[in-house]
């Protein structure tokens, strides 16, 4: 039998395709200085001094897949107002809205290819509703999974979220143990699942699938805790350190593997969809 | 306590089914109610309570241990308060961290090592908002926790006694059977933490309350639990033998036919109880058609 051909690390570039351009102040928020869109484009959102832009979905799929390779599924799926929630808006309306302005729930799910592996793919938006968990994204979420532990395709996900959507009650409730359901029988299947926490990741998103990974990995601006840090001083009037709950905090506490700049983690990841899918199954 | 006539009034109008929705707040908070150590030591007098994750520490807010019950040994775990100021400081006002919910699987696990049945007992505002509850992560506490339940192969009957508050409680919740007392409240969040989420005003905590929809009717008609179990002469406070006499009833009545199930078909059965437990949204048809799942056993 011939020796099986060594890996080496190959050259991935920092995104798959071309970043939608994404609005900015005039200044980096961290650093000062004073920033050039398209510049800043190519670095994928990266300042100079480290500063990482967050990134909406449509950006984030442009970075991780492979350019043309993104398949969209279940994106026609709408849910509705089963509370008749009517406080400070309805929560219709709030939903049509966001609608309107092109953005399509709070996460999208599909295929694509990293690096020419193919993969199941899904991200969280936070620009509707706060990323929150509802029910049209907790079926995504756990058609997605399902079908990746039927194909034994590697799953990644890109968390950004607030937590559970309090406008559709306990049934967003529902939604952490719908998926968390299927991340198992991921896991029973041998099917990879990596995640990479982005800014915010918070509540009913981290207290269910977002730390399952078996890898997961962090943007180095992310937080990422369970209970916010504003609620956690109204609620026991403590002094929270410098730091908490960022990105190195997650780090240090053990519930990161690695905190990866933007910059290199196309290439982090293409490494470990290498590594995992040599694993010892057939 | 305190305001005896305002609540003997609740108590009236309760069985008359009368009651706002933030008076069924005030009963599932109320200071008398039944705990989960006044329901165990009536189903369990040889209980025997059992401590610790066997990682780091013990968490006081939930006890846990193995009792017998219709004849046989049954793994009981629950949410506990405390009545008096120090009991209630030392259970953390039954707001678990970490410890809690690993000492939670840690029994589980056991559980379906000797074929027990598992009775869990639902009643916390929500899990430890706080800093040393970060520092220990209890957001992956409470995702693993709720992963491996549906792994756990022996029958599993939840019943929400009291406050039922967000992920804290789907960490001890995802059963076979959820049922509910009459006047529990089961929530994505607090009144007063939705109220702050969504109005950054958590005095909005009535109107959060109203809207979020958690009383036992709302939630039957959601179809997120089996059964509600009405609490004797309107409030389940006023009579704690005979509160526990009729939800032990209602919990066994739902667990015996469990224990016939093969493991694999009782697993197979609580995936489906949440993956679609969202039917009365998902079956809309705006939401679009239903992809068969196809599922690896």
């Amino acid at each position: 039998m011939p020796a099986p051909a060594p890996r080496v690390l190959r050259e991935v570039p920092a995104a798959g395709g071309k970043l939608p351009s994404i609005a900015i102040g005039t200044n980096c928020p961290s650093c000062g200085v004073g920033l050039i869109a398209r510049e800043l484009q190519k670095q994928v959102y990266v300042c100079h001094c480290g500063h990482h832009f967050r990134l909406h979905a449509e950006a984030w799929l442009a970075l991780l897949a492979d350019a043309g390779t993104w398949q969209e599924r279940w994106a026609d799926i709408r849910g509705h107002d089963l509370l008749e929630w009517r406080l400070p808006k309805s929560y219709q309306q709030t939903i049509d809205q966001a609608l309107q302005q092109g953005l399509n729930e709070s996460v999208r799910t599909g295929t694509a290819k990293l690096a020419g592996h193919p993969l199941w793919l899904s991200v969280f938006d936070f620009r509707f509703v706060g990323g929150t968990l509802s029910i049209v994204a907790g079926e995504r979420l756990a058609r997605g999974l399902e079908q990746a532990a039927q194909s034994g395709l590697p799953y990644l996900l890109v968390t950004a979220s607030g937590g559970a959507r309090m406008q559709e009650g306990v049934l967003a409730l529902m939604q952490m143990a719908k998926v968390n359901a299927a991340v198992g029988r991921l896991h029973q299947a041998g099917v990879p699942y990596f995640v990479l926490l982005t800014d915010p990741t918070f509540g009913g998103v981290s207290a269910s699938l977002a730390l399952l990974g078996d890898v997961n990995l962090a943007e180095p601006s992310a937080a990422i805790g369970f209970t916010g840090a504003r609620v956690i001083k109204q609620a026991t009037y403590a002094d929270l350190p410098e730091g908490f709950q960022s990105a190195a905090f997650q780090l240090r506490s053990g519930q990161v593997d690695q905190v990866v700049p933007r910059t290199e983690l196309r290439s982090r990841l293409a490494r470990l969809l290498d590594l995992y899918s040599h694993a010892g199954r057939s | 306590m305190g305001q005896p006539d305002r609540h003997q009034a609740i108590e009236e109008k309760s069985t008359r089914s009368l009651l706002s929705v933030w008076e069924v707040v005030e009963l599932a908070r109320h200071a008398n109610r039944p705990y989960s150590l006044d329901f165990l030591q009536r189903w369990a007098p040889d209980f025997v309570e059992l401590h610790g994750d066997r990682l780091t520490g013990d968490d006081p807010a939930l006890v846990a241990g193995v009792g017998t019950w219709h004849g046989r040994t049954v793994m009981f775990m629950g949410h506990q308060k405390g009545r008096s100021l120090a009991d209630r400081v030392s259970r953390n006002w039954g707001m678990m961290h970490p410890e809690g919910y690993r000492k939670a699987l840690r029994l589980a696990r056991q559980a379906a090592k000797f074929g027990f049945p598992i009775v869990t007992l639902i009643d916390t505002p929500g899990a430890y908002p706080g800093a040393s509850a970060e520092e220990r992560g209890i957001a992956s506490a409470i995702g693993t926790a709720i992963q491996e339940w549906f792994q756990i192969p022996v029958p599993v009957v939840c019943a929400v006694i009291g406050e039922g508050g967000s992920g804290g409680a789907l960490g001890l919740a995802v059963a076979d059977r959820v049922l509910m007392l009459e006047n529990a409240i089961y929530s994505v969040a607090s009144p007063e933490s939705a109220a702050s989420i969504v109005w950054r005003d958590n005095s909005l905590k009535v109107e959060a309350a109203e809207q979020l929809q958690i009383t036992s009717r709302d939630l039957i008609a959601m179809g997120v639990v089996e059964e509600i179990v009405p609490e004797p002469g309107g409030a389940a406070h006023s009579n704690h033998d005979a509160t526990a006499q009729v939800l032990g009833e209602a919990i066994w009545r739902n667990l015996e036919p469990l224990l016939k199930q093969r493991p694999g078909d009782l697993l197979q059965h609580r995936y489906e109880r949440f993956r679609y437990i969202d039917s009365l949204v998902t079956a809309h048809p705006q939401f679009g058609p239903k992809v068969e799942p196809r599922l690896v056993s």
